[in-house]
């Protein structure tokens, strides 16, 4: 048997057993050149409980099975880099071992038994930035990504309030028609939750141990450098001085004369009732309200 | 105030320790919540050689709502207004509580790169960005080498 017969024949064993769960890209002269498949874990066809996933790609070079394929996996999901690791050195292994016969089906079960025996994410929540422990719960979205059912109801709560206070605040003919649509917060794919079953879950058990805040040297070395930079800018004129420009947004409206600035060495302070009042808070807005007013005053006469 | 959530007191000690080239961000001594920040202007900007003193603060609910972030250094940019705020999608409808510190800050130091006029908070500047961009950005380099330079 040729070699071309003996890869033909293997992929249609592929394609009988793994039937739309693999695909073959073939090149121009019609030679089978990438084996694609998606692999979950087995759990008995229960897709709710398939919480990994990576797909393999393996290209098959002239000689093949004589020669190795190159082997990639790509979009893993659930899988952190040293599962992935792990995963590339087990499919060395079986390549060299099964050089010169086909092993395209050994890759594909190797990577499944893998990710059976490990089929919880090895990834962080990426709200809470915490790992999963045995025992927490925990939901992967439609699109395969992972939180903490406790979290993931946070960010749905939340995202719904928000949505809703916006929609308050418009006049009735801008009002969305369509309603609150939940979206993942990796990749914003539409998802549909049941926000209340999320929120009866316990938080992460890695966030219960709380750890103290801790200044550091380095980061009092960082302080200090902050602060020079600070005076620095400031003694050459480049910090914004909020309290000046007001004013002098304010006098457009009434006499276009020039301010002089206001005298503020102060680097803008950190305390709460500072950054409320008048750097971030509501002050600021309103501020930028009557900004907003005086720029089309003045721009109207 | 509440214990500090163990996400921030993550973040912090992610970016003192693999710290974002050309950012540094830096908690307040009295509160842990409000952040020193420095952005380098990014090369072939015409804010190269500039830094970027900024302020951020983490909200109660961060990271549900998002971190408040402004420009404390004068800075001649179509979308940063004169009193430091930004015209940025994620800091208000396009928030996500996927996103971080680090990636906020990357966005902002993205948007010195690309400028968008036609979006503007800065109406003057965004005017003149469009009708002589070259005049602009003379501008531009001129407010970071007179307000922006480090001792």
């Amino acid at each position: 048997m040729s070699l071309n017969e003996r890869v033909q024949e293997e992929l249609e064993a592929l394609e009988a057993i793994l039937m739309d769960d693999i695909s073959i890209i073939y090149n121009e002269n019609g030679c089978p050149e990438l084996v694609k498949s998606t692999i979950f874990p087995s759990t008995a066809n229960e897709v709710d409980k398939q919480y990994v996933c990576v797909t393999l790609e393996a290209k098959l070079p002239d000689g093949y099975p004589d020669c190795e394929p190159i082997v990639q996996l790509r979009n893993p999901r659930g899988l952190d880099d040293s599962t992935i690791n792990n995963l590339y050195e087990a499919i060395k292994e079986k390549c060299s071992e099964f050089l010169g016969q086909p092993v395209i089906f050994e890759l594909i079960e190797i990577i499944r038994e893998s990710l059976t025996e490990s089929n919880l994410p090895t990834c962080q929540c990426a709200v809470c930035l915490y790992g999963f422990s045995d025992g927490d719960s925990f939901t992967k979205t439609k699109c395969f990504h992972y939180f903490h059912s406790y979290c993931l109801a946070n960010h749905l709560i939340t995202t719904k309030r928000h949505f809703q206070e916006e929609q308050d605040k418009l006049p009735a003919w801008q009002k969305s028609t369509k309603g609150f649509q939940a979206s993942c917060p990796v990749c914003r794919e539409h998802i549909n939750c049941d926000v209340e079953e999320l929120s009866s879950a316990a938080p992460p058990k890695e966030l219960e141990n709380a750890q103290n805040f801790e200044v550091t040297s380095d980061l009092r070395h960082l302080q200090e450098r902050m602060k020079q930079l600070f005076t620095y800018q400031k003694s050459r004129g480049g910090i914004i001085d909020i309290e000046a420009e007001e004013n002098k947004l304010l006098l457009i409206t009434e006499s276009n004369g020039d301010t002089p600035p206001a005298d503020n060495t102060e680097d803008p302070g950190p305390s709460l009732s500072n950054i409320n009042e008048s750097v971030m808070g509501d002050g600021l807005l309103s501020r930028g309200q009557r900004y907003n007013n005086c720029r089309l005053n003045s721009s109207g006469r | 105030m509440a214990a500090l959530p163990r996400r921030i007191i993550k973040e912090t000690q992610r970016l003192m320790q693999e710290p974002v080239p050309g950012i540094s961000a830096v908690p307040d001594d009295s509160n842990a919540r409000y952040f020193h920040v420095i952005v380098t202007g990014p090369e072939d900007s015409p804010f190269e050689g500039g830094l970027f003193k900024l302020e951020l603060f983490l909200p109660e609910d961060y990271p549900m709502s998002a971190p408040k972030v402004r420009f404390i250094t004068k800075i001649y940019h179509p979308n940063i207004d004169r009193l430091g705020r930004i015209c940025l999608d994620i800091l208000k409808d396009k928030w996500s509580p996927a996103l971080q510190i680090r990636t906020v800050l990357l966005s902002i130091q993205a948007l010195l790169s690309a400028p968008n006029p036609d979006d503007p908070l800065a109406n003057d500047v965004a005017e003149l960005w469009k009708v002589n961009e070259s005049e602009a950005i003379r501008n531009a380099k001129e407010w970071t080498r007179r307000y922006a330079m480090g001792n």
